[in-house]
C-alpha cells in the first residue's frame, strides 16, 4: 500500500522536476502541495524559475536546522529543508564535546546551577529568559533525544556518562565543578545528525541538498520564504512558505586562524543584512583556547576535562594564577586571554614564542583511547605530535561566534523599533546563526550542541503554534528575488581584477590582525578602514567558471560576499563598543562597563543611564551598496520565565 | 482531501515502520559496553551512484564536495588531494572517489580511514583509498593551511 501511495506521489510530481540528476531524499515534495511545483519565466527567461510551496522552509541542515524540520513535519506541516551540504556533513558533525544537561547522574545536580553557570558564562549579557528556558529544557532535550536512538555514553551502572566541562560547577558556583556534559564518545556532534536526520525521514520532510541560499524573499516586512541556486543543474528555485527559519550557521571563515569548516560562511546572517534587518553582538567571537598552531584544527575542550594542562615556555602551568580555582577549566575566554598574555609577554612556546602548549602525556593512555580517540591522530597528521610522549602545540583561533540573528526564546526573528522588540513576521532563526540570546558575550562549552536541539525545537513549536498546516500563501511579486538573481549573473561574467581568493585571503588576514583576541581602539579603527576598502574592491571581483553547473568559484564568491558583511559588522561592533566583556577584550579598555559599578556595593552609586553603560546588545545593520554600517542598541534581557520557580541572577564581577 | 491526509497521518507510523525497520526505542539499560555492537542504528538511506552523469560534471561535482567537507580537517586534506589528482582521475577512480567520500555519513570515518588510526573496511579499500592514505602522510611535509585557491583550474586555459 505505501509503495503504491509513494508511485501516486510521484505521478503527482511536475515534469520539470524529474531530470535525470536530480534527486530528492524521501522528497515527498509536490504531495500535500495541490498545485505541485511551477515554472515561472517572470524574472527572467535566462534563468528559468521553479517555484514552490511549502508551509514552512528551513535553510541548513545542522542540529538546529534538523531538529527544526524534524519537529515541524512531526507536526504535520509541509515542510522543506534547504542545504547546501549533505544533512550528515553539516559542521554539527565536528562537534565532539557533548551537551549539557542537569540530569545529575554523576553528583546531585539541579539545572538552576546551569542556569546560574550560563548566565555568568555570559558576563551579564545572556537574555535570562531564553537562557531559562535553555537549562530548564535541557534534561528533557537530552532524554528525548535518547528516546530517538541517540546512543550516548554510559557508565557502569548504565545511566548517561557525564563529564566535566569548563565554566560549569555546582550550588551557583560555590560547590565544584560539575559534571553535566553527555556524550557519545568523541563524536556527539555526528551521532545528533545522523539521529535527528534518520527521524525525520520518517516523516514527510522533503530535503533539497546542494541547494545554495541566496536570499530571502521579503514584502512589506514580512518573510515569504527564500530563492536558492540548485547547484545540480544551475536554476533557481524559489521557496515560498509562511515560516522561515533560518539554521545556517557561524562565519568563522572570515578569520584566517579557525576551527570550522570552509562552509562556515555566514550565508543567513547575511540573508539577514540584505534583507534590512539588523544581526546581534557580531563583535563576539570566541576563541577557542586550543587550536593547533598553523593548521586551525580544533583540540577539544573535553581534553582538559579529562585531565590535559596547558604549559607556557617556562614549563609552569600558568592557569593557576589567571584561575586558581578553576584553573585548566575556567571558561573560554578566561583561557584564551591568558593564553594570549603569556604570548605577548614573552613566555611562549617554540621558536618564535608564538604559541603555548597543551601536555597530555601525563594520563593513562587507556584513558585517552577510550574517551579521547581523535585527538592523537589530529596531533598526528597536522603537528606531527605524538600525545602520549610530547605536548601539542596550540593557539586561540575562532571557533564560534555568540552573535547572529537577533530572536526571542521562541525563536522567533526580531526587529527593535522604537525602544521595543517586534517579531519579524515570518521569520525565524536558530542554533549558531541566532542569538537568542543565551550565550551572551561569551559561550559555555557544551552548550551550543544544547542550544541546536532546544531551539530547533523551539521554532518548530512556536510555529505550531501560531500557524497551521495548510494555510494559504499571501501572493508574492512575480518578480520576488529578481535581485538575487541579477547578482548571480554578476558574478558569474564578474571579469574584474581581483581573485576571489585573492580578496578572501586579505579580509581574514585583516580581521586576524585587527579583530582577534586583545583589541585596541587604534588597530580597530584602521581594520575597519582597510575592510572597508576591501569591501569596495568587491564590485572589481574576477571569476574565472563561467558555467552554472558545479560551479565552485561562484559558490565560494557568493560565500565571500556574506562573509564580508559580517566580518565588517563584526570590526565595526567592536570598535565601538568600548569596554571588555566576555569574549571581547579590549586593551584600552579593560573593564566591564555596567549600568553599576558591581565590584563596590550598589548603596549610593548613581545609576547609568543606556547610552553611558554597555550593558546591552549590538544591533548592527549595513546598506550592501555602500557597506556602511549602522549600529544601534538594545536592552538586555534580565527577567526570567518565571522568577519564583528561578530568580535572576543580578550582576557581579565574573571571576572563576 | 483532509480526511485522506489525516488516515495517512494515522497509518504512517506503522507503514514507515514497515518500510524503514523498527527504530529502537531507549531507556536506561543497565550494564553496557560502549563499542556499541548490540545497538541498533537507525537506518538511512543507502547512497546511490548517480548514472548518466557526464565526466565533466562529476568531476565539478566532486571538486565542490571535496572542498565543503563537515570539519576543517576533511576540508583541508580532500581538497588538497583534489587539486592534485582529480582532474587526471579516470572515469572508474571517479566513481570509486565519489563512493568515498559521499556513501559514509561520518566524516571523521573518513578521516580516520585516511590517517589509517581504523582499518579501511572492504568496501571502500581500493587504489584511490590507497592514494588518500599515501597523501595524507604527507612526505613532503607540505604546509596544508587553508584551501588552495581554484585558480588552478583555469591556469591552462590563460
Amino acid at each position: 500500500m505505501a509503495a503504491r501511495c509513494l508511485a501516486a506521489a510521484r505521478d503527482m510530481i511536475p515534469a520539470v522536476s524529474r531530470t535525470a540528476a536530480r534527486r530528492f531524499h524521501f522528497a515527498t515534495y509536490g504531495k500535500h502541495n495541490k498545485n505541485g511545483a511551477k515554472v515561472s519565466n517572470a524574472i527572467s527567461t535566462q534563468y528559468p524559475v521553479v517555484d514552490h510551496e511549502f508551509d514552512a522552509v528551513v535553510v541548513g541542515a545542522g542540529g538546529a536546522g534538523l531538529r527544526a524540520a524534524f519537529g515541524l513535519s512531526e507536526a504535520g506541516f509541509n515542510t522543506a529543508c534547504v542545504t547546501k551540504l549533505f544533512p550528515t556533513r553539516s559542521h554539527t558533525v565536528a562537534a565532539q564535546g557533548g551537551i549539557n544537561a542537569a540530569l545529575g547522574n554523576m553528583e546531585s545536580d539541579d539545572w538552576r546551577w546551569h542556569f546560574y553557570d550560563t548566565v555568568k558564562g555570559s558576563d551579564w549579557l545572556g537574555d535570562q529568559d531564553a537562557i531559562h528556558y535553555m537549562t530548564e529544557q535541557a534534561p528533557a532535550a537530552v532524554i528525548e533525544l535518547e528516546n530517538y536512538g541517540m546512543p550516548f555514553s554510559r557508565t557502569e551502572a548504565g545511566k548517561i556518562y557525564q563529564r566535566a566541562f569548563g565554566g560549569q560547577s555546582l550550588q551557583y558556583g560555590k560547590g565544584g565543578q560539575a559534571h553535566r556534559c553527555c556524550c557519545v564518545a568523541d563524536r556527539t556532534g555526528h551521532s545528533l545528525l545522523h539521529t535527528l536526520y534518520g527521524r525525520s525521514l520518517h516523516y514527510d520532510t522533503s530535503y533539497f541538498v546542494e541547494y545554495f541560499a541566496l536570499d530571502l524573499l521579503m514584502e512589506n516586512g514580512e518573510c515569504k520564504g527564500v530563492i536558492a541556486l540548485c547547484m545540480e543543474d544551475g536554476s533557481i528555485h524559489r521557496f515560498r512558505a509562511n515560516n522561515t527559519v533560518l539554521a545556517t550557521g557561524g562565519y568563522g571563515r572570515t578569520y584566517f586562524s579557525c576551527t570550522s569548516a570552509h562552509t562556515s560562511t555566514g550565508d543567513g546572517c547575511a540573508m539577514v543584512t540584505r534583507a534590512g534587518l539588523s544581526n546581534q553582538d557580531l563583535e563576539f567571537v570566541q576563541f577557542h583556547p586550543t587550536g593547533i598552531y598553523g593548521a586551525g584544527c580544533l583540540i577539544t575542550e573535553g581534553c582538559r576535562g579529562e585531565g590535559g594542562i596547558l604549559i607556557n615556555g617556562e614549563g609552569e602551568r600558568f592557569m593557576e594564577r589567571y584561575a586558581p580555582v578553576a584553573k585548566d577549566l575556567a571558561s573560554r575566554d578566561v583561557v584564551s586571554r591568558s593564553m594570549t598574555i603569556e604570548i605577548r609577554e614573552g613566555r611562549g612556546c617554540g621558536p618564535e614564542k608564538d604559541h603555548v602548549y597543551l601536555q597530555l602525556h601525563h594520563l593513562p593512555p587507556a584513558q585517552l583511547a577510550m574517551r579521547l580517540p581523535g585527538i592523537s591522530e589530529t596531533a598526528m597528521i597536522f603537528a606531527g605530535v605524538d600525545v602520549t610522549k610530547e605536548p601539542i602545540p596550540v593557539l586561540p583561533t575562532v571557533h564560534y561566534n555568540m552573535g547572529g540573528v537577533p530572536t526571542n526564546y521562541r525563536g522567533q526573528a526580531i526587529n527593535h523599533v522604537n525602544g521595543k522588540d517586534v517579531v519579524v513576521p515570518g521569520l525565524y532563526a536558530c542554533g549558531e546563526a541566532a542569538s537568542a540570546s543565551v550565550h551572551g558575550a561569551n559561550r559555555l562549552g557544551a552548550n551550543s550542541l544544547l542550544d541546536l536541539v532546544v531551539f530547533g525545537r523551539a521554532c518548530a513549536l512556536t510555529i505550531a503554534e501560531v500557524a497551521k498546516p495548510g494555510e494559504a500563501l499571501s501572493p508574492i511579486d512575480p518578480n520576488a528575488g529578481e535581485e538575487s538573481v541579477a547578482n548571480l549573473d554578476h558574478l558569474r561574467f564578474a571579469d574584474g581584477s581581483t581573485r576571489t581568493s585573492e580578496l578572501r585571503l586579505n579580509m581574514q588576514k585583516c580581521m586576524q590582525s585587527h579583530a582577534a583576541v586583545f583589541r585596541t581602539g587604534p588597530v580597530l579603527k584602521e581594520g575597519c578602514e582597510k575592510l572597508s576598502e576591501l569591501y569596495d574592491s568587491l564590485s572589481d571581483i574576477k571569476t574565472f567558471d563561467r558555467g552554472i553547473v558545479w560551479n565552485s568559484d561562484l559558490i565560494e564568491t557568493l560565500e565571500l560576499q556574506n562573509l564580508m558583511l559580517c566580518a565588517l559588522q563584526t570590526i565595526n561592533g567592536a570598535e565601538a563598543r568600548k569596554e571588555s566583556r566576555g569574549a571581547h577584550a579590549r586593551e584600552d579598555f579593560k573593564v566591564r562597563i555596567d549600568e553599576y559599578d558591581f565590584a563596590k556595593p550598589l548603596q549610593g552609586q548613581e545609576k547609568k543611564t543606556f547610552d553611558e553603560h554597555w550593558r546591552k546588545h549590538t544591533l548592527s545593520s549595513m546598506d550592501p551598496k555602500t557597506g556602511k554600517v549602522t549600529l544601534n542598541y538594545r536592552p538586555v534581557i534580565d527577567t526570567t520565565l518565571d522568577a519564583e520557580d528561578c530568580a535572576t541572577v543580578p550582576p557581579a564581577i565574573r571571576s572563576y | 482531501m483532509s480526511i485522506l491526509r489525516n488516515a495517512w497521518c494515522l497509518t504512517r507510523e506503522s507503514v514507515s515502520r514497515a518500510i524503514f525497520g523498527a527504530y529502537p526505542l531507549r531507556s536506561y539499560r543497565g550494564d553496557t559496553s560502549d563499542d556499541m555492537t548490540d545497538i541498533k542504528q537507525i537506518p538511512l538511506p543507502p547512497w546511490e551512484e548517480r548514472t548518466n552523469e557526464p565526466l565533466n560534471t562529476k568531476r565539478a561535482r566532486l571538486l565542490y564536495e571535496s572542498r565543503k567537507r563537515g570539519m576543517l580537517e576533511n576540508c583541508i586534506l580532500l581538497s588538497f588531494f583534489a587539486k592534485k589528482y582529480l582532474n587526471e582521475m579516470t572515469e572508474k577512480q571517479l566513481s570509486l572517489y565519489d563512493k568515498l567520500i559521499n556513501q559514509p555519513t561520518n566524516d571523521w570515518d573518513i578521516y580516520y580511514w585516511m590517517t589509517e588510526t581504523k582499518p579501511t573496511p572492504p568496501e571502500f579499500d581500493n587504489e584511490v583509498m590507497t592514494l588518500l592514505k599515501e597523501f595524507t602522510k604527507n612526505r613532503n611535509m607540505e604546509h596544508r593551511a587553508g584551501q588552495p585557491a581554484l585558480d588552478y583550474l583555469f591556469e591552462d586555459k590563460k
